[in-house]
């Protein structure tokens, strides 16, 4: 991580431990990451034609499970929040991951390609949480929880590291590794595109924000909701092959 | 030449996909089996390739794919609700028009890029047809009247069908359209009580158990019920229809008190302990309440229920929808109700639509006349014995193969206390586990539910735990004639009589009653044997059955499931396929159990 991410980490934690509100958004997100990151970790077990590694890989994911826990009890220590999404964290539901087009991010990557990506990913995490620690928190308890996750990820940087330079051979430095270049590089467009995607919802929360009090308003005036009661099926003279074909 | 039709349903919650070979169910599962996100919403492009491949089929083999619903037409629900609660949708439109203007709109164009399949071969059923044709289609009964309750499908929100052995076979009759649900306010009440909503619904059914309905008559408030069987509810109490988060108004919680927060301890009078007379005081409320939904909701169910007597008549009811798995109404349903069978879907929520779906274009569109029958649960994915027996030894679990020797070796470990996970065959289709991906324990002490819940699935200490219980020894329970297809698949909360609650505590429940699987021979052979052997040895033929997962997560599908939940568990041993597997040495993996 450079000086600037670093500070970027420094200047947001300053802001979101600070907030009981923003220190659960954090804590929810990051239980959710590590939720997210353990069923990555399972489906490589299942994937992978390395038997040797499928050990590591398991024990990574139960790391993952256990740090997801801590960080969703620790959200919920917090006791702020709304209701909706207290409810569903309370139920420990996990929404979206690293699946993609029904993918797992160990099949789009390929062997090398996802201990590269775990490797980068760990190491992020690792300066993150260092970061993090380094704040001098209201919440002790998150900060304790803090630090043995720490020590598990400091792990997982290791052995992803080891595993990267056994395959690439004992001269190799894993910094300098196309593989990890190219995770770093995956990982930087994919902020990007986070960043793109939200502003692009903000900005077209905005224009349709516009459109419903311009051109849906009128629309008002006509407009009613279905009475109760019972109401007759819609009738469709067409064939039923055709009535099939239509989304309508 | 074989035609086969395959089912999806998502993009709402719960995606699933079955493939149909000559209108036989050869294969169906739900996308969260294989991506381990509980109710996964996305299409269902895993358990599509699941099904294909279990076929021996490629996508260009399909003749026809079938999407549950349609589009364009919950489109317009939509936008005209947008309009029609101008302006307090100011919030609703953005994110709706967001993601449907973005995503959903261009379905199938999404379909045939997706699944790489002519667009002159998808289809789209509606969302109550579906769930109808779920229903009718997979049920024993060759005419009936056909129930629809969920929360909202494009309009629809209850359905009345007529199903018949003649053409068209599904006869629409009348329907009540949003935003009037039934399904709706019982998620409004779980959101209430501080669950999440299409999740927490049996949670709100469990904690009934503990109170009295002594808020029956504020839940009038909420709907006029019509002499015809329909109803209209009272919208002042309710914003799903304007509220992108919120599902009851501020006059909701004026009628039925301050919500409880999510994660707030439940601690009713049965479960006090020594908790503050506060919180067994507020827990009390709590449970009072969700039991005077549950008796509204019944009380509803049992009105349109006459409605389908009155208007299709006959002596059977089938039923789908999200309603149709509260357990306890359709008890009350087949007690108090005026039919003499009922039957409803296993999978009665949105996976079931991908099955209607398909079984409605092989009949109503296709033609081909229902065929009557018994309706297997086992359709989802197996495992192989060498892979599985390679990955024991990659991850370093002790392990001994026992085969034909599971059953005995499983009784005695049951008969020891230990509690067991139970892997057999195929996975179940449906939210239930039947015997093929469960949770087993000796129901004989109370001891084995709090552990269960609290080391073991690590969930709240209120949830009761089902009986599994050999077909033919169902004597323990007072079923009503209309629920014994009811009980094959565990869709029905009985009484039950001649002291189980002392011989089997632990899945008795506070209320005396028990949600039984009656398991048959014929069902679940392996899992009959098992629960006949128990009874040998204790004289009692019945488990304690629960599915295998733990809190939040789906059912366990491949034995790498098996393994990571058993691991993070405090499950004593592993029967993996007649395979015993036992904990793996503490060196190997971080300490068991929740942090």
């Amino acid at each position: 991580m450079g000086r600037l991410r670093q500070a970027y980490v420094w200047a947001t934690g300053s802001v979101a431990w600070r907030f009981p509100a923003e220190r659960r958004r954090l804590l929810s997100a990051f239980a959710r990451a590590e939720h997210g990151s353990a069923l990555d970790m399972l489906a490589a077990v299942s994937t992978t034609q390395r038997r040797d590694l499928r050990r590591k890989y398991f024990r990574h994911a139960m790391d993952e499970w256990r740090h997801a826990g801590i960080f969703r009890a620790r959200a919920a220590a917090q006791g702020v929040g709304d209701a909706a999404d207290a409810g569903r964290e309370e139920a420990g539901l996990l929404l979206e991951h690293g699946i993609v087009g029904g993918r797992t991010l160990f099949e789009r990557l390929g062997e090398e390609g996802f201990l590269a990506f775990v490797y980068v990913a760990e190491a992020d995490a690792v300066e993150q949480f260092d970061v993090y620690r380094r704040h001098r928190m209201p919440d002790p308890d998150t900060h304790a929880a803090l630090g043995r996750i720490l020590k598990d990820e400091t792990f997982h940087v290791s052995y992803s590291r080891q595993e990267l330079v056994r395959m690439a051979g004992p001269d190799a430095a894993p910094d300098r590794l196309p593989a990890v270049r190219s995770a770093r590089w995956s990982r930087a467009k994919e902020g990007w595109l986070r960043l793109s995607r939200d502003i692009g919802t903000v900005v077209g929360g905005v224009w349709l924000s516009l459109l419903y009090a311009v051109v849906v308003a009128p629309f008002r005036l006509v407009a009613r909701l279905e009475p109760g009661g019972w109401q007759a099926p819609a009738t469709d003279a067409r064939p039923a092959l055709n009535q099939a074909r239509s989304e309508a | 030449m074989t035609t086969f039709v395959l089912g999806i349903s998502g993009l709402y919650h719960d995606a699933a996909a079955v493939l149909l070979a000559d209108g036989v169910v050869v294969a169906a599962a739900q996308e969260e089996r294989f991506t381990r996100l509980k109710h996964d919403a996305s299409l269902p492009v895993r358990a599509v390739t699941w099904c294909l491949s279990q076929a021996g089929i490629a996508m260009g083999d399909v003749d026809w794919l079938v999407f549950y619903e349609k589009p364009l037409r919950k489109f317009e629900r939509i936008l005209s609700t947008a309009v029609a609660t101008f302006p307090r949708s100011w919030r609703t439109f953005p994110r709706q028009m967001h993601a449907w203007l973005g995503d959903k709109l261009w379905l199938r164009a999404r379909l045939v890029q997706t699944f790489q399949i002519d667009a002159s071969r998808v289809l789209f059923s509606d969302h109550h047809r579906s769930h109808a044709a779920s229903a009718f289609f997979a049920s024993p009964h060759p005419s009936a009247a056909v129930l629809v309750a969920d929360g909202v499908g494009e309009w629809a929100t209850t359905s009345l069908w007529r199903g018949t052995a003649e053409p068209p076979y599904l006869e629409p009759l009348g329907e009540v359209r949003w935003p009037h649900s039934l399904g709706l306010v019982y998620s409004a009440i779980t959101a209430h009580l501080g669950f999440a909503v299409n999740e927490g619904e049996y949670k709100v059914m469990g904690m009934a158990s503990y109170g009295r309905p002594i808020y029956r008559d504020r839940f009038d408030k909420l709907a006029r019920f019509e002499p015809d069987g329909s109803f209209t509810l009272d919208l002042r109490y309710f914003s799903w229809h304007w509220h992108p988060t919120r599902s009851g108004t501020d006059a909701l919680t004026a009628l039925l008190g301050p919500p409880r927060a999510p994660g707030a301890p439940f601690v009713p009078g049965a479960l006090a302990g020594d908790a503050p007379r506060a919180w067994v005081d507020e827990s009390q409320r709590h449970a009072d309440l969700a039991a005077s939904c549950q008796a509204w909701l019944e009380d509803a169910l049992l009105h349109v229920a006459g409605a389908a007597a009155a208007q299709v008549g006959g002596d059977a009811l089938c039923m789908a929808g999200g309603v149709a798995l509260n357990a306890v109404a359709n008890h009350r349903l087949a007690a108090d109700g005026p039919f003499r069978h009922l039957w409803v879907q296993p999978a009665a929520g949105d996976a079931g639509g991908a099955l209607g779906a398909a079984m409605w274009v092989w009949h109503g569109v296709l033609g081909h006349p229902p065929t009557s029958g018994p309706f297997s649960i086992d359709l989802g994915p197996a495992i192989a014995r060498g892979p599985t027996l390679e990955l024991l030894d990659d991850l370093g679990f002790p392990y001994v193969t026992v085969d034909d020797a599971a059953t005995e070796r499983a009784v005695d470990d049951l008969v020891a206390g230990r509690v067991v996970g139970w892997f057999e065959g195929r996975a179940e289709w449906g939210p239930r586990a039947l015997g093929h991906r469960s949770i087993l324990a000796d129901p004989r002490g109370a001891e084995t539910a709090d552990r269960v819940n609290t080391r073991i699935k690590f969930r709240e200490a209120f949830r009761p735990f089902a009986p599994s219980v050999c077909a033919e020894s169902l004597d323990a329970f007072d079923l009503a004639p209309a629920e014994t297809e009811l009980a094959r698949y565990m869709l029905t909360a009985a009484p039950t009589t001649g002291g189980l609650a002392e011989d089997a505590p632990a899945v008795v429940h506070v209320d005396g009653t028990a949600r039984l699987q009656a398991v048959h021979a014929d069902d679940h052979p392996a899992f009959h044997a098992l629960l006949r052997t128990f009874g040998d040895a204790t004289g009692l033929p019945m488990l304690l059955n629960t599915s295998f997962n733990l809190k939040g997560e789906p059912p366990v599908c491949t034995a790498v499931d098996a393994l990571a939940t058993f691991t993070r568990s405090d499950l004593d041993v592993l029967y993996l396929d007649g395979v015993r597997v036992e904990r793996p040495p503490p060196h190997l993996y971080p300490p068991r159990g929740a942090p």
